[in-house]
Parts: C-alpha cells; structure tokens; sequence
C-alpha cells in the first residue's frame, strides 16, 4: 500500500489491516454482516436498491453504470430465479488491486455480494476469480465457509426459507474473461467470447436469468454505503462519481496500491509514486488498454467521465507514469499488439480493426509508414468505435490515439523522417532488416 | 447502329415494361423475410482478403452454430500437410495457415493423419460423472480431464461429445480458445512441460506484454515491429 494524505478516506481497504482477515470474529467485533442484517430487518429489497441509487455508487470494473440501475432492471425482469456475479478476475497483468482487496478485505465482498442478492431476490452468488490469483481463492473460499458455517449466509440467510448458495468458481486462459458477458460464457464453459447487448445480462445472464454482475470493489463498497448513509458515501469524492477506488500506480521507482478518492486530480495520484530523478514525460491510465496523457493533461479528474473525455479510462484501475526514457510510439505498439492478440476474434473489427491498428503502429516504429498512415489511423478507430461489439475493441484504439493527439511531433518525427528523438526504436536500421 | 431510329430505345423501353408488370422479386429485407425452406443452409464459400491469404479464423462460430456438424475447422500444419480435427481430410481442400489456433501462440496439433491414441475412457468417465454429464460445466470437465492426462486426448475429446451430447466442434471450440488448454502432451525430456496457467504463474501472452510493456518504460523497444 502507498501512502496517501491523511484526509483521504478508507472505504475499501480498513486503514489499519486486519490481522487475520479471514477471522469471522474480528471481523464481526469490527461491524461486519451488520450492514447485511440491517439490508434485511429494515430496508428490504426496494429500501436497499433505494438507499444504493441515493449513494451514487458506480461500478468500478471499469465503464461506471450506476449500480443501482442494474439492480432495478435484474428486480423487475420477470423470472423464476436471479443470479449475482462477483467479478474478481482482474484481467489486467499488470494490477492486483482486485486479488489484494479479497485477500485484504473478504468479507465485505461477501457482504456486498449477500446484500445484492437480497436487492434483486437472486438465490445463487458466484465469486468468478482468476485461478491464478491463488492467495485470493484461498481467502475467498475460506472465508465463504467460514460464513456458512456461522449461518450468515445458508439455507435461511434472507429469512422465511429464502436461501442464498455462495460459491468461488475459477476461470483463466484469457485477459478477455474479465468482460461480463465473456466471463459469463466462461461460467457456462463456452468460448469466452461477447455477446450482443441488449439483452443485458442484468436482464438475461448466466443460463439466460438475469445477472448483476459488479467488480469486487463496487460489491465492497455497499456494505460501508448501508450502515454509514447514503448521503454519507455521495460526499466522497466528485459529485457525479462519489466513493473511492483501489488505484495501482506505478512509477520508475515506486509502486503500489492506494484507495483514491474518485475525482481526485490525476497529478495527485501520480505524486504518490513521482517519476524518480528524471521528469515525467507520459502517464498511463486505464491499463492495456488505456490512454497515455502528457504532464499537462494531468488535472483531469480521476472519474470515469473526466477520463474519457482526457482520451483515457479508468479502466482496470492502473496509473502508469513513464519518464523521459520512453517513446509514445513504441509504448502505444506494445499496448495495441498485446490487446489486438487479446481480441477474440469474433467480430470484423476485433479481428481485422485491432490487427491493422497495431501494424500501423509497427509501421511507424519500424521507419516503414506509408503516406496517410495517421488518417488511416483516425478512420480506422473511428469505425472500430463505431461497429465494435463488446468495449474490448473500442478502448484498444485509446493508446495510439491518445499517442497521436497528445504527442502528435514525435509521431511525426516517426512518420516523416524515420528517427525516434526518445532514441528507443531504431527505425532506419529496421527498415533496411525488415524482411517480412 | 440499327436501321430504324429509335428501335433498340423502344427494344429497351418494352422490356422495361414488361419487367414493371412481373410479378418483384426484390423483398424489402428485413421487415419482409424471404420464405426459406426449411433445410435451406445456403452455401459455405471460403473468402480471400487482399494479401490471398483465407479470411476465415478458425474461430468455429460457424461449426458452433451448425444444426448437423457439416462444417469444421481445421489448419495446415507447419509443414504445409493437413491436420484434421474431426471428419474426412478430402473434405478440406484449403485451411487457413495462421488460424486463430496458431495466432493463440500454441502449436498446432499435429495428428495429421495418424488415428488418435486408443485410451481408457474410464477416468473421463468420472469425471463426467462428477459433473453429471452437464455440458454447462464443460471447462471444469476439460480441466478435469486434462489435469489427468496432462494434455486433451482426442478421444477423451469425443467421448465427452458423446456422453453429454454436446457437438464435437462446440468441445473443440471451447477447448481451443483458453490458452491453458492443450492438445498435446507436454514435452518431456528435458524441456519444461507447458502449463501456462499453473497457479501462480501468468499466461504467456501476459508474461510477455509485462515484458514489453518494462522494456518500453525504460527506453528498450518492447518487442520486434
Ligand atoms: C476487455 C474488458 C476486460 C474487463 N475486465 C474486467 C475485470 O477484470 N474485472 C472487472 O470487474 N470488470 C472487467 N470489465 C468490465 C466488465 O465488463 C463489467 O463491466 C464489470 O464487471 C461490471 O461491474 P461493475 O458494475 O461493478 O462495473 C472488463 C471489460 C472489458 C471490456
Ligand atoms: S470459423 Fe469463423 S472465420 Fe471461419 S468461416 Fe466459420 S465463422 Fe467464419
Ligand atoms: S474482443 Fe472480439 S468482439 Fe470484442
């Protein structure tokens, strides 16, 4: 964990950790299940979904669809049973915010998950982790048991019979397993690929009932929302996106995992880690696929709208600050290769878009571009924007994009005369020993 | 040039006439369906793009979606022979050479034309019946199966197919797609066996694009162009 201002609040991660925190006693000692009972003796289901509209609270796997929404459209689809997903697959690499948050903080994802299910009348909770963030499986299964066994959660958890069956189901082979309708393929073992919306899944999900899917930190963070007032959460952070959220940030020298509060200036975040001795020259935000933003876009709002509109995203909650050694270029190629060979492969865009997207950039890296290569770029990103099926394809055009709106001379200084001022791409050289 | 003026204009003009009182066949698709019989599959044609190379992916959208298995996959090995994974090989004149097996950085199999292994489908058999035969827990029962073989032989493949109805294509499909799946056994002698998802390693297209993107950060090119 990183240090962080004092008057930042911990919503998400305790401020002083837990020494056990798989310990179902220290844990009740210390509040927890008590927003659970108090979900289920006085708000009910409609207070519930009433008091999580009132909070704000947005889902923070990335695109930030208020929650409550979702709720409300799962509650009023007519069906015989409901089913709620705990998205703890933490697709991206290169964070561990969601993995560390179950190990840290487990029984507010319970809670969370207990209290979403009660929202929506769902009988079935599904913790969907990556099989290889194994300590957060332990912790998670663990802890799960732990909570049967204390009958929090079993055969009468809501009260007059109604049940709640909560269990850890692991999944991997694919960064693309993290989006909700993929990763709901996966629970059904088929090809993790997209599926068109609508219907949505809070409508028509896992075996075609409807499905809450929420990242674990949004499932985290109701608990807190029930017993401290709705009012109380919409206070934190930005007005339009209140709340906080488990952001990794990663400089030259320092990285870490710190709760931010939403809203807070992307500069902020990046101080936490700073850029060593040499002065920032990028920072990238939204992982893989995310935006790269030059030091002087960095005022922007860390929300999901301030992002987007900055040519970034949230994302998977990863800040990356680059110093003078890096070249926009050759970075945005790494990004845009790996998410074009994440592609699934499904749709025209994913599987042609991504691919000529990142030759474009291989182009340029090598010293080979071809005239109109940058308005190629735009149309092409354009169009995969414009006929994407799933996010995956939209936001993998963000890295050379933003590169290109950002950091547009030394793009140029690629395209027309072969050299790479950062000195990292040797583009002259490769163009005489490219031969494929 | 015709003789008289005018007559291939009044020609032209006299078929149009004739074509306005014919009965259309232009349907406004989508709000008008045509009347399709039934076991209407259309034709399967394989495109090229503009560098020859097929525009299919193996990406078994088509086999999934098949009512009566009439289309599969298969890929040209490395060395430019066939492979087949299910049906006659003369079936399969031409096959995409980077299929969407080979670009998921796996070798292709390589059981060209060699019969599958016999094996005993007894621990298959187990597994499914710990699952009981329900296809919608198809990933654990592949992980299951490959857990202990080491790898997914083809006829473990076929036997879950049969027990739990499930069309090949769809098993191959879904095995095909997640990179901790195999199709081979891991190599023994002396190489390390491939398990990219073994708990607490990462896959290898994450290894390497954490590899790249460390590189890229400290002024090193992240990968070839
Ligand atoms: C390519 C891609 C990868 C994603 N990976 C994750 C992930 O690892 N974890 C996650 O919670 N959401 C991920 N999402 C977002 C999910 O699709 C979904 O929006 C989210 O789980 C919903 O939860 P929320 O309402 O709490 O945001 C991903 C989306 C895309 C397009
Ligand atoms: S396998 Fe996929 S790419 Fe190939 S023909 Fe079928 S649907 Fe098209
Ligand atoms: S990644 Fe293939 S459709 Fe989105």
């Amino acid at each position: 964990m990183l240090v962080t201002p004092k008057d930042w609040p911990s919503v998400l991660l305790p401020k002083k950790p837990a020494a056990d925190p798989v310990d179902l006693d220290a844990a009740i000692a210390a509040e927890a299940f008590s927003a659970l009972r108090m979900a289920i003796r006085d708000l009910g289901p409609t207070g519930t979904i009433a008091a999580i509209g009132a909070s704000g609270l947005r889902g923070r796997g990335g695109a930030g669809y208020p929650a409550a929404d979702k709720w409300r459209t799962a509650s009023s689809t007519p069906a015989a049973e409901r089913i709620v997903v705990a998205n703890g697959y933490g697709s991206d690499p290169s964070t561990t915010t969601d993995h560390v948050l179950m190990e840290r903080n487990p029984y507010a994802v319970i809670e969370g998950l207990a209290i979403a299910a009660l929202a929506i009348g769902a009988g079935e909770a599904i913790i969907a982790i990556r099989a290889t963030a194994e300590a957060a499986v332990r912790t998670m299964e663990t802890a799960i048991a732990a909570t049967q066994e204390a009958g929090l959660i079993g055969p009468d958890t809501f009260g007059q019979g109604r049940h709640l069956d909560m269990s850890v189901r692991t999944v991997q082979g694919a960064y693309l397993l993290g989006e909700e309708t993929i990763l709901l393929k996966a629970l059904e073992g088929k090809r993790g690929q997209p599926e068109q919306r609508p219907p949505h899944p809070a409508s028509s999900g896992l075996r075609g009932l409807p499905t809450v899917v929420h990242n674990v930190q949004t499932l985290a963070a109701i608990p807190w929302i029930i017993s401290n007032g709705s009012e109380a959460y919409a206070k934190i952070g930005a007005r339009d996106c209140p709340g906080t959220m488990l952001v990794q940030v990663r400089g030259p020298e320092a990285t870490g995992i710190a709760e931010v509060p939403m809203g807070t200036p992307l500069r902020k975040i990046v101080d936490l880690v700073g850029s060593g001795a040499r002065p920032v020259k990028a920072v990238l935000v939204g992982g893989p696929s995310g935006g790269i933003l030059p030091p002087d876009a960095l005022d922007v709002p860390y929300t999901f709208a301030g992002l987007r509109a900055a040519g970034a995203h949230v994302g998977s909650g990863s800040v990356i600050v680059a110093d003078d050694r890096v070249c926009i270029v050759d970075l945005a190629r790494v990004l845009t290769r790996y998410c074009a060979d994440e592609a699934c492969g499904k749709t025209i865009p994913c599987r042609i878009g991504t691919r000529r997207l990142s030759e474009i950039g291989d182009r340029l890296a090598a010293g080979t571009s071809r005239a109109g290569d940058l308005d190629l770029l735009t149309d092409l990103a354009a169009d995969i924007v414009g006929s994407a099926l799933c996010d995956h394809e939209r936001l993998a055009t963000l890295p050379l994009v933003s590169g290109m709106r950002y950091f547009r001379a030394e793009l140029d200084e690629h395209l027309e005369r072969s050299s790479c001022p950062a000195g990292v791409c040797h583009p002259i050289a490769m163009t005489a020993s490219a031969t494929h | 040039m015709s003789l008289i003026p005018g007559l291939g204009l009044a020609r032209g003009m006299a078929l149009t006439l004739r074509r306005f009182f014919q009965p259309k066949a232009t349907i406004r698709y989508p709000e008008v369906q045509a009347d399709i019989p039934p076991r209407f599959r259309g034709r399967l044609q394989l495109l090229y793009d503009e560098y020859g190379t097929l525009k299919c992916e193996t990406c078994f959208q088509c086999a999934q979606a098949c009512p009566i298995e009439c289309i599969d996959m298969g890929g040209m090995d490395t060395k430019g022979r066939f492979h087949v994974h299910w049906g006659a090989a003369e079936t399969y004149g031409e096959r995409r050479e980077e299929s969407a097996l080979r670009r998921s950085g796996r070798p292709v199999p390589d059981p060209a034309y060699t019969p599958f292994e016999g094996l005993d489908v007894g621990p298959v058999d187990a597994i499914l019946e710990g699952f009981d035969h329900d296809p919608a827990h198809l990933l654990a029962i592949l992980e299951g199966v490959q857990a202990h073989y080491g790898y997914l032989p083809v006829a473990a493949l076929k036997r879950i197919s049969q027990t739990t109805g499930t069309w090949y294509a769809q098993i191959y499909g879904t095995a095909s797609y997640y990179a901790h799946l195999r199709f081979d056994p891991p190599v023994v002698a002396g190489d390390a066996p491939r398990s990219p998802d073994a708990p607490g390693t990462s896959r290898p297209g994450d290894a390497s694009y954490l590899a790249g993107l460390g590189a890229s950060l400290t002024g090193r090119p992240g990968g070839d162009a």
